[in-house]
């Protein structure tokens, strides 16, 4: 198949020879490598990448990926970092409002009867810049003679893959993995890797959330080797029983490869590493495993966050071990009892706060250490859950948070807040997705992206369909996905109270965001459908944070009050270099000549941008410390 | 020889008040008192005068507040004295201006002197409010600030007496709550005494209020550097300034609220060269449910209507190095 331009405009092509998503367990080649926490199945394709910017679709070079190509007019550019951080385009921040606001005029395909011709496209536009990507590499040593996958764990908003001259695929959805089967078209040397991002696509009414709008790969490239057996998949499902004695794991493998003739130790460790359970299965595509009644569990909790681990040890038809893949295990038990929401049996008190991935310097480009210095801060201040607010972040960051038993609102990337609010009203003439057909597939594969990729975190106890967009048939589709999954977690979506027409099929919670502490109560007074929960809230900009007691007060007075996530983590403001007074300052929108924009509403967090804990902090640990459970 | 009373020298244009260690002026033209001076440091740039503002934070901003409460600033900036009436020894004077001081002889001598400046406020409808400064034998001085409330006048961010101080202070010592404290912030605030260096803006993006300090037993300020001719460096001295009764608010900033009212960035902040502390009676919340209409709950609003009494002393700091 050939690349086509045309699916920047298509709103129903947003995977193209991408491979499914999978769950996030970890592949070693043996139970040694484990230990020491580097795959030798991966390799970083991150440094320095040749680079050319353009400013719009007809001005790239269309040809680039071509092996006879030219490239000596490309710069060069990090990888992974942002296009615009790298000196290319320009900064802008914009909440609400399309990032073509009074640049184009545009209007979504297949939410309306009659669509202009051309109104709005993406890949004729006069200003949709593209970042075209090249990089050559040999394949290791170690990896060659196997099947070997192309992945990114993050690039915006749309891009295009090409290997040695080869299309590779197309795909959407910036925040979770794109992979790619490379195997047909790898060599051992010299391969020409060449990647199209464009900065807009149809992509672009479902990712309209509130920050700087960035474009380009801006999380890490990898090389992945699959051994000859290899588990694709691991859907892991830990139950606590009621009285908590004993827990039950169901396990389900995907496998792929040379399966027949092989087999496999599948193994639960506790987290001493002792060995809980243990047994011996001959693989197959899909491999079932349940070990029941498991006595002497010690329960995950924010508290206690114990983790017992999975491992399989895969041994192909000739008797040797070519892979260990490994995921993480928490038992526990949440439960939805009479508007009550109980972890364990416990009543649930979410003492959260929303966060964006963020780095002053580069970013939603973080870097571990960024991750583990805000995990730091969580801990500190006694926050006990974290909603990814937009978009799924690094899978390490869940890892994190399962080791420190940190809740997690797991968001599914999708935010079209532009398309049904405008000027402050509800005005959703058209909106997306809406009830379109179209869109639906749209946000479902951003659901399903979510979910696979995710499913085996003990943390997560919630699914978010998303933010700020509206309600309609696809919202209500995204919840029956996750219902569907009955996994033991809750839906939650905020969007749907302003269209309570779907009230009953979307979100097992009543979700609102800075509802005051006198609405949330008439809401509790009054017999309430659902558990509620803010899923924002004490609105973080400047000098903010008052009245967190009337909140906090909440829990005392309503069963039913699951609490809340503070907006926001960390201000999602830039450190810069000032030309004027050569000093480093930090700056918000309309400070990068960014218009329209909406100035400061992105340093609405209760981190300053450079990481050190506004005065509001000592506010929100007192009370954290008071009502964490 | 102790000196066990005040030595009041009675002006053409102000009030002399001297002691063994300090030296105050009442002016009868500046609006205010002109000049406190203890251990030969003086403490004024400009009177003291009554806050009716504080910089608009987000939450004010977002919520409009500005647009029922904006005639403060007004009245925060244009300081409007109304009368100045004196007592001493708890005895009304009335005959101290020119030419009936000629009665005087330059040995008046009292165990304390009440000095009341009334200032009318630029607002509709207009109110008043007074500072009244009640000087004692060693020194001590009290300061009582008075609002009186008025049916009419919209709500409040805040009700106080500024002092602007010559140069900016080393550091502030005080004791009450840790951390930055509003009243409807400051249950996360621990009890203690807190020692702040130099004279910190919370690096908020946009410049807006910061730095309150609620319930504060006492706050001393440190200063070396005074604006006198051929003086460089001196050694640290300090003024006290104490709960009289009740506690306290309190901010120690660099800036007056209009200073930051009006840069839209903190690069937009003018040099510092000034110490400005603000004695609070009144202190609006700043708010938290949201940024765009909510405003701060009723509790921490300040009514116009609504009268506030509040009084505190001044005095030689304790603070020696």
């Amino acid at each position: 198949m050939e690349a086509d331009i045309k699916w920047l405009d298509e709103a129903g092509v947003f995977r193209v020879g991408k491979l499914p998503a999978h769950s996030d367990h970890l592949c070693f080649l043996n139970e040694g490598e484990a230990a020491g926490g580097n795959s030798s199945f991966a390799e970083s394709l991150n440094g320095i990448w040749q680079f050319c910017y353009s400013k719009a679709p007809k001005m790239r070079p269309a040809d680039f990926y071509r092996e006879d190509f030219d490239a000596e007019g490309f710069g060069t550019i990090s990888v992974p970092s942002h296009i615009e951080l790298e000196g290319y385009d320009h900064v802008h921040y914009m909440n609400k409002m399309y990032p073509w606001e009074s640049l184009s005029f545009r209007r979504p395909p297949d939410v309306m009867e009659e669509l202009p011709k051309g109104c709005g496209s993406f890949a004729e536009a006069d200003y949709n810049p593209v970042g075209s990507y090249r990089k050559i590499f040999d394949l290791p040593k170690r990896m060659q003679g196997n099947r070997i996958i192309l992945r990114f764990d993050g690039a915006e908003q749309a891009i295009f893959v090409w290997l040695n001259g080869k299309f590779i695929g197309y795909s959407e959805d910036t925040y979770t993995p794109a992979e790619f089967d490379i195997t047909p078209y790898i060599r051992d040397r010299k391969n020409l890797l060449c990647v199209e991002t464009y900065k807009w696509s149809t992509a672009a009414y479902v990712e309209d959330q509130d920050y700087f709008r960035f474009f380009g790969i801006f999380r890490n490239v990898w090389l992945i080797a699959k051994p000859r057996v290899h588990v694709e998949d691991m859907d892991v499902r830990p139950t606590l029983s009621r009285d908590g004695d004993y827990g039950t794991v169901r396990i389900g493998l995907k496998i792929t490869g040379e399966w027949d003739g092989a087999w496999a130790r599948i193994c639960l460790k506790d987290p001493e590493n002792r060995t809980v359970e243990e047994t011996v299965r001959s693989l197959s595509p899909k491999t079932e495993i349940v070990f029941e009644k498991v006595s002497e569990i010690r329960p995950w909790t924010h508290f206690t966050p114990v983790l017992y681990k999975l491992q399989v040890q895969v041994t192909d038809a000739e008797g040797k071990v070519v892979e260990f893949a490994v995921s993480p295990v928490g038992f526990r038990r949440l439960e939805l009892l009479e508007k009550k929401v109980l972890l364990n049996g416990q009543r649930l008190r979410i003492c959260g706060v929303n966060r964006h991935e963020w780095n002053g310097r580069t970013g939603r480009c973080i870097s571990r250490e960024d991750m583990r210095r805000d995990m730091g801060v969580l801990k500190r201040n006694h926050m006990n859950a974290v909603r990814t607010s937009h978009y799924p972040n690094q899978t390490e960051w869940y890892s994190l948070c399962d080791e420190n038993g940190i809740y997690v609102m797991a968001e599914a990337n999708l935010e079209s807040h532009g398309s049904w609010q405008k000027l402050g009203e509800t005005e959703p003439s058209w909106n997306v997705p809406g009830c379109s057909s179209v869109w639906e597939r749209v946000v479902l594969d951003r659901a399903s992206n979510n979910y696979e990729l995710l499913k085996n975190h003990p943390s997560i106890l919630f699914w978010s369909l998303g933010n700020e967009a509206y309600a309609g048939t696809a919202l209500a589709a995204m919840n029956q996905y996750y219902k569907e999954k009955n996994d033991g977690r809750l839906t939650h979506y905020e969007g749907v109270t302003r269209n309570r027409t779907y009230e009953t099929k979307i979100s097992d919670l009543e979700s609102r965001m800075y509802a005051s502490p006198k609405d949330i109560a008439a809401y509790l007074e009054e017999n309430p459908a659902k558990p509620f929960i803010l899923c924002e809230y004490l609105y973080g900009i400047g000098n903010s944070g008052g009245g967190m007691k009337e909140y906090m007060e909440l829990f005392d007075r309503f069963d039913a009050f699951v609490g809340g996530f503070i907006w926001s983590f960390m201000d999602k403001a830039l450190i810069v270099k000032d030309n004027a007074q050569g000093k480093e300052i930090i700056r918000c929108g309309g400070d990068f000549d960014d218009r329209p924009s909406d100035y400061s509403y992105c340093a609405d967090g209760i981190l300053f941008a450079d990481g050190t804990e506004k005065p509001t902090m000592q506010e929100v640990r007192y009370f954290y410390e008071k009502y964490e459970a | 020889m102790k000196n066990t009373k005040l030595k009041l020298i009675f002006g053409d244009v102000s009030l002399g008040v001297q002691g063994a260690d300090f030296h105050y002026i009442f002016s009868y033209q500046a609006d205010g008192m002109e000049s406190l001076c203890i251990g030969g440091k003086e403490w004024l740039y400009h009177v003291p005068r009554p806050a009716f503002w504080r910089a608009m934070t987000d939450n004010d901003r977002g919520g409009g507040f500005y647009k029922k409460s904006g005639m403060w600033l007004l009245a925060d900036s244009f300081l409007m004295c109304r009368n100045f009436s004196l007592s001493v020894d708890g005895k009304p004077v009335t005959k101290f201006k020119a030419p009936f001081n000629n009665q005087y002889t330059g040995n008046e001598e009292a165990q304390s002197v009440t000095v009341t400046y009334v200032y009318q406020t630029l607002t509709t409808p207009e109110t008043e409010a007074e500072i009244r400064y009640t000087v004692f034998a060693d020194g001590r001085i009290r300061v009582e600030g008075i609002y009186h409330g008025k049916e009419g006048l919209p709500q409040l961010p805040a009700f106080g007496i500024r002092f602007v101080m010559p140069t900016p202070a080393v550091k502030y010592i005080y004791r009450g709550l840790s951390g930055e404290t509003y009243p409807d912030r400051l249950w996360g605030g621990k009890k203690g005494e807190y020692e702040v260096e130099g004279l910190p803006v919370t690096p908020y993006l946009t410049p807006q209020d910061c730095g309150m300090h609620m319930e504060t037993e006492w706050v001393e300020l440190v200063r070396d550097r005074t604006m006198k001719y051929h003086v460089e460096n001196e050694e640290e001295f300090s003024i006290r300034f104490s709960q009289d009764g009740s506690p306290f608010a309190f901010s120690c900033l660099p800036y007056t609220p209009e200073q930051m009212e009006f840069a839209h960035n903190r690069e937009e902040l003018p040099p510092v060269v000034r110490t400005v502390l603000t004695v609070y009676g009144g202190v609006r919340g700043i708010g938290g449910i949201d940024a765009w209409g909510s405003d701060v709950e009723l509790p921490y609003r300040l009514y116009g209507d609504q009268d506030i009494y509040f009084s505190f002393i001044i005095t030689h700091g304790t603070n020696k190095n």
